[in-house]
């Protein structure tokens, strides 16, 4: 189990490495640099500003001052953001980007179980046809089709809700709404074909011949089993619904790390991107690690391959 | 279940506490998008200037409607030469902590902005200062700047050549001052809303990137106002910020899709407000590529361009034709006009395919375009409808687009044949047709150099009169704009929505609408 765990942790460093190093040369390669507008800069000035932002010295040694910060956890000063360090954009936004994906992702495990269970304890029934209908409809659209419609009906049209940017409850609504609604679907679906495979399962004639309720099956005999294909989705969902919020922080005007990830982009901020690209490689590929070992100390099998 | 149902009723109370009230007293504006910074040397975006007009005040400064009036000066005087400025300030200037501001706050804060580890990028806006230049690029030390203080109260500028608009280049943030006591002490973190002091009408009270920038009222400063409290949020789309304008969340917005003017027009005409900015949007030549630098062909081209079909017809959101480099709206000066408007469109066409014949171009060998454009919808339109004026004369061209960071790069690399382009700003000559001059840099796109044009900009700066320099600036534009070196196009419309509760706005061409002015009805 160590050498696993080693191996495991290993190759998840490396990685690590290596999207950091294709991120920082792909974010230079692209046309444009950090100071170019509309606005005229004269020599003494963009000598001045590139001395300010290390930008005078040559690329490997750009690079390697980089890991060395990164190392030391500092991710620099953004070069658009002046009056912030990337590391404290990414302690103001990476809250709002956690809790919108945090309340996603428990509104689609949640309905979709929910849904699922409903729609598999009686397969074939007219409930299980609509809902499954639905769900159809939930896979199909895409968040950036679903969110500005909310906006237009929720939040113009009836008034009922902001449209966006961040404050008090209400903001926190239709965000997450939007962005669990395919994962919603998803899960329902899952759990809708374990739910019935189980259902043919000899031990659940066992269980109602030692004479328990149906509620009592559903709980003890068929959701924990019914239920391990919807586990072992959580791990990549988790990621895409942290990741995935980048379009919904855009369409709502949410300040969380999406946002500035975009808006990085477009400045050619190149510390606030790798900011961001290090922060969301580190926490896909912790979830991928934290899966892996969870997955190795059910199933021996796994840790004993080399 | 039930712990479940406990979890998330504690979660609800917990936000219903959390949410901050909406208070009736803060102001919510729409900005364009998050300010890059709030020190007023760094700054490099109008969206910043727009905060930071609140935050600071410069010697001179805007009022309600746009005019240069006085500002942290209560006057000023200019010698004969024009090249020494004595400001007298106003008395009882204090900074929002209470301490009293002096000129030599204002030597400072220039002396900071010059120098070459500041980085401004906008550094050159007091260029106009003696030494100024020399002293950013590190040749001279700051004391060298020409700005002095003779005491608490005056401050003496000198400067390089006559400059008569220094009242307005000093009205911009590059000018205003910043606190040397609070920055000697706390560094760049200054611009941390927990230490914030500045001089303005209001101070920063939080900064949320990418949420809101809120300034809450300085009570130092020299001048009653109404509104307590002002939070701006960045918009950066123009569909989100009429949808939440049209929520209520908004008091007002900065821009609204142009599609949606005529229903504007219709369903909320009271909250509708057009201004005219000073801005030209033009077509540039390269002049140095081939076949552009034959004037003929330029000419040719842009005869048969017709800028009012395009704003009337095609646009449709309000813009202005403009028929000369300098925007038409600039104060006392008469701008020089395309010198082929007095055609009618028949001889127009004639002469644009004569034009082309001579420089040898016809249906046999028709001449061949690469047009360049910033992405965007109405630019789009905005270029397949010259791209069909082109086609009319046998001109063939292609589109290429590019986000806007790409574009101008490619721009002053001279990676192009034609492209457009935009100016927008100052509210005198020279500040549109300096980008024509052949020592200009990167900025003058497409390279264009004349030396008649040249000796008359040159002659024009050295003149400290404006009506003798004005008169200097249009034979300059008249040579010019005879050769085409561009093809002057439009002046842009901003449009705004705004609550019809606010009082105290007033449109105007420099888009600059001060909170300290505003009120509620």
């Amino acid at each position: 189990m160590a050498r696993f765990l080693l191996t495991r942790t290993l190759s998840t460093l490396f990685t690590f490495w290596l999207i950091v190093t294709v991120v920082f040369f792909l974010m230079r390669l692209a046309p444009g640099g950090p100071f170019d507008g509309e606005r005229r800069l004269p020599p003494e000035v963009e000598t001045n500003l590139r001395a300010a932002y290390n930008l005078d010295k040559s690329l490997p040694q750009q690079y390697i001052d980089y890991l060395g910060m990164l190392g030391r956890g500092d991710l620099g000063p953004s070069f658009r953001q002046k009056d912030f360090s990337v590391n404290e954009l990414v302690a103001t936004g990476l809250p709002v980007s956690l809790t919108i994906g945090g309340l996603a992702l428990f509104i689609a495990i949640t309905l979709g179980i929910t849904v699922g269970l409903k729609a598999g304890l009686a397969p074939g029934s007219r409930s299980d046809m609509l809902l499954m209908g639905v769900t159809n409809v939930g896979i199909a659209m895409p968040t950036i089709i679903v969110a500005p419609l909310f906006i237009l009906i929720f939040g113009v049209a009836l008034g009922w809700l902001p449209t966006g940017g961040l404050g008090g409850f209400t903001h926190y609504i239709l965000p997450p709404i939007a962005l669990a609604l395919p994962f919603t679907a998803a899960i329902a679906r899952l759990t809708r074909g374990s739910v019935v495979e189980t259902l043919s399962e000899p031990h659940l004639t066992t269980a109602r011949a030692k004479g328990l309720t149906e509620r009592m099956i559903i709980r003890r005999h068929i959701l924990p089993i019914a239920l391990l294909p919807v586990v072992s989705y959580l791990g990549p969902a988790a990621a895409a619904l942290l990741t995935g919020s980048v379009v919904i922080e855009q369409v709502f005007e949410l300040p969380g790390i999406g946002r500035y990830f975009v808006q990085g982009a477009l400045n050619r901020d190149y510390t606030l991107v790798m900011g961001v690209v290090v922060v969301y490689a580190a926490l896909i590929l912790l979830f991928n690690l934290l899966v892996d070992l969870a997955y190795a100390r059910m199933d021996p099998r796994i840790r004993l391959q080399p | 279940m039930y712990i479940l149902s406990r979890v998330v009723f504690s979660l609800v109370c917990w936000w219903l506490l959390a949410s901050p009230l909406q208070s009736a007293e803060t102001i919510h504006l729409g900005n364009p998008g998050e300010p890059e910074t709030l020190d007023p040397h760094r700054y490099n975006l109008r969206l910043e200037e727009t905060i930071l007009t609140d935050l600071f005040l410069g010697l001179t400064t805007f009022n309600a409607r746009g005019q240069i009036v006085p500002g942290a000066a209560a006057a000023w005087t200019t010698s004969s030469d024009g090249l020494t400025w004595t400001f007298t300030l106003r008395n009882g200037l204090k900074w929002s902590d209470g301490k009293t501001l002096t000129a030599h706050d204002f030597v400072y804060a220039f002396r900071r902005l010059l120098a070459p580890e500041t980085a401004a990028s906008l550094a050159y806006f007091m260029y106009p200062l003696k030494n100024a230049e020399a002293v950013n690029s590190g040749k001279l030390p700051s004391e060298e700047l020409g700005a002095r203080a003779l005491d608490d109260h005056t401050l003496l500028l000198s400067l390089e050549a006559p400059y008569p608009h220094l009242p307005e280049r000093l009205l911009y943030p590059t000018g205003y001052p910043v606190p040397k006591h609070l920055i000697d002490r706390v560094g760049d973190a200054w611009v941390k809303p927990k230490n914030w002091v500045s001089n303005g009408a209001y101070r920063l009270e939080d900064w949320q990137p990418q949420s809101h920038v809120t300034l809450v009222k300085n009570d130092y400063f020299f001048e009653p106002v109404e509104i307590e409290r002002v939070s701006y949020h960045p918009l950066a789309n123009e569909q989100s910020a009429y949808n939440r304008y049209r929520a209520r969340e908004i008091h007002a917005i900065s821009s609204f899709p142009s599609g949606e003017l005529d229903r504007v027009r219709k369903d909320f005409a009271s909250h509708l407000r057009l201004s005219p900015l000073l801005s030209i949007v033009y077509l540039v030549f390269n002049t140095t590529v081939v076949p552009f630098e034959d004037t003929r062909v330029r000419q040719a081209l842009a005869l048969v361009v017709d800028a009012d079909l395009i704003t009337v017809k095609v646009q449709r959101s309000g813009n202005v034709a403009n028929g000369s480099f300098v925007p038409a709206n600039v104060v006392d000066y008469t701008p020089a006009v395309m010198p082929h408007l007095n055609l009618n469109r028949g001889e127009r066409r004639e002469t644009a395919l004569r034009l082309l014949r001579e420089a040898g171009y016809g249906p046999d060998n028709p001449l061949r375009v690469t047009m360049r454009y910033v992405s965007g919808t109405e630019a789009k339109k905005t270029q397949l409808a010259i791209a069909s004026f082109w086609k009319n004369i046998g001109v063939e061209t292609q589109l290429h687009h590019a986000e806007l960071k790409v574009h101008f790069a490619d721009l002053r690399q001279g990676d192009f044949q034609v492209a457009q382009a935009g100016w927008f700003g100052e509210n005198n000559a020279e500040h549109y047709l300096g980008l024509l001059v052949s020592d200009t840099g990167n900025v003058n796109y497409g390279r264009y150099a004349n030396p008649e044009y040249d000796a008359l900009m040159h002659a024009a700066r050295q003149k400290a009169n404006v009506k003798v320099r004005n008169v200097l600036l249009r034979k300059a534009e008249a040579v010019g704009i005879a050769e085409y070196p561009v093809i002057p196009l439009y002046s842009v419309m901003i449009r705004r929505l705004v609550d019809p509760a606010i009082t105290g706005w007033h449109e105007n061409s420099r888009d600059t609408h001060p909170v300290r002015f505003l009120g509620w009805r």
